[in-house]
């Protein structure tokens, strides 16, 4: 399996890998869909001109999951990655992580870049939402996705997300520069007082606890308070995430018809059967699964129910942090259930990354920002990504 | 959830499952219905809904030319054109 489905050689710069979800104007984006395949963007993402600008060079395009919402790639057209150990791994976590790229640049809509970071030993950052433009990143769940950026040690995850933070006005969701400023400011901020997310912790399987454990020991050697919390609110994340990530990937995918680009069946003879059956043979399952799921969320019947529900839903989430980072600068979890998947996983439960997103949806649906490494998960109030990055440094080289 | 609702639902967006997908589909839909309860749990009847994370600062703004494609360029992806035109089925007889 090849893990870039698109190459680009001879550039000078620190190398980056980017998710197949990023536009490029001079290699083709496919969102690891059959749908996208050899799709051309006119133009570059404004995260693509902003590395360029400075000075780092663009190795090519990383296979993605189809949509970029399942668990590890596994639905990717072009085929899933595995380790040597038969472990599934995105594309651009193998990249990483093998030194073929110094960092990847993800799109975050179901957790899949910090699942991946957590289960590879890496560091991911998630930003706070709208610090960092979506211009030019293919749509799935506008309202919570967001730009990451992976890499082997805090350090280069931090260099180059400073590249890419800043106001964009092509982003509509993006923040004044004054505010984006305050990600990227130089100087790391120490910790005083960590949470423990009790409930998430203990859900996870005794190899993710024991990354949580070490976590906590390595804070408190460096004189962090750590203290354990009722996280039970947190769990409804999960569902309500599904929810609103469902509804509006429903209403993004809904361009894919076979009209103006992308695939588009040879079998037809009316409008209705070129739509449809474009569709239906470049989607895969899970792809169609969430369409149908998000639609129905949205019908008549079920919408306030569902993804009204969800929408409130995501102010209870946000008002909790609020209530937490009163107290605490930053709250530890899991990444995911276990430390390693594999192909067996997605093949006896199809539909797993809804499952999964447990841990990644709380971070997801409330925009806070959150910062991998250890193998474990920080989240901190708006703005706060040098508190979580002067944490991440105290447990780099663990979780590996 | 029943299949005359999923046929619905198929119709509205343009897919199709196949039998097997349908059945799969049917559970997904009752587990995560199931799950729900978790939210019902939460007295949200006074809560605002919350839309977007984050104060939206650049919805109206100044319209103004920034790039321009030509016709050419913008249909470079299309699997049809005739005439500078996408090309679809007849759809009024």
């Amino acid at each position: 399996m090849e893990l870039y489905l698109a190459k680009q050689d001879g550039q000078k710069g620190k190398k980056i890998a980017l998710d197949d979800m990023i536009l490029t104007k001079d290699m083709p984006t496919t969102a690891g869909s059959k749908m996208l395949e050899n799709y051309m963007s006119l133009f570059d993402a404004e995260v693509v001109e902003r590395l360029t600008a400075s000075g780092y060079a663009i190795g090519g395009k990383a296979n993605v999951g189809e949509m970029c919402i399942d668990l590890l790639g596994e639905t990717s057209y072009y085929g899933a990655v595995e380790g040597e150990d038969g472990t599934l791994m995105t594309a651009s976590a193998m990249l990483v992580k093998n030194g073929e790229a110094d960092a990847a640049i993800g799109l975050d809509a179901n957790g899949t870049p910090r699942r991946a970071a957590a289960l590879n030993g890496l560091v991911c950052i998630k930003p706070t939402y709208g610090t960092v433009s979506r211009f030019g990143t293919v749509s799935i769940a506008c309202s919570g996705e967001t730009v990451t950026v992976t890499a082997n040690d805090v350090s280069t995850a931090k260099n180059v997300l400073d590249a890419i933070v800043g106001h964009d006005d092509k982003d509509g969701t993006s923040l004044p520069e004054e505010k984006c400023a305050k990600v990227k400011a130089a100087e790391f901020v120490p910790a005083k007082r960590v949470a423990v997310a009790r409930s998430l912790t203990e859900s996870a399987s005794e190899a993710i606890k024991q990354k949580i454990a070490d976590a906590v020991d390595a804070f408190k050697a460096n004189g962090i308070e750590v203290v354990e919390i009722d996280d039970s609110l947190l769990l409804t994340a999960k569902n309500a995430w599904n929810i609103l990530m469902s509804a509006e990937l429903c209403n993004n995918v809904s361009r894919y018809d076979g009209v103006k680009y992308g695939y588009r069946t040879k079998n037809y003879t009316t409008i209705d059967e070129l739509y449809t059956n474009s569709r239906t043979e470049a989607f895969g399952e899970l792809l169609k699964t969430a369409i149908l799921f998000g639609s129905e969320t949205l019908s008549d019947y079920n919408y306030m129910k569902m993804y009204d529900k969800g929408l409130r839903i995501r102010r209870v989430l946000s008002e909790k942090f609020d209530e937490i980072f009163e107290s605490f600068d930053a709250v530890l979890m899991p990444a995911s259930a276990k430390s390693a998947y594999t192909k067996a996983d997605t093949e006896e439960n199809k539909y797993i990354a809804y499952d999964e997103n447990l841990y990644t949806a709380p971070a997801t649906i409330t925009g806070v920002p959150a910062v991998i490494a250890g193998g474990v998960q920080l989240l901190g109030k708006a703005f706060s990504e040098n508190v979580l990055l002067d944490l991440a440094k105290k447990l780099e080289g663990a979780g590996k | 959830m029943d299949r005359e609702i999923l046929r619905r639902l198929e119709k509205l967006n343009q897919l199709q499952l196949t039998e097997e997908q349908k059945d799969s589909f049917l559970a997904f839909y009752a587990k995560q219905t199931e799950e729900m309860a978790i939210l019902d749990s939460v007295d949200t009847e006074s809560v605002e809904r919350m839309v977007h994370v984050m104060p939206i600062y650049t919805v109206v703004r100044e319209d103004k030319v920034i790039k321009k494609y030509s016709r050419e360029d913008l249909q470079k992806g299309a699997p049809e054109t005739t005439e500078g035109y996408w090309q679809v089925p007849r759809l009024v007889e």
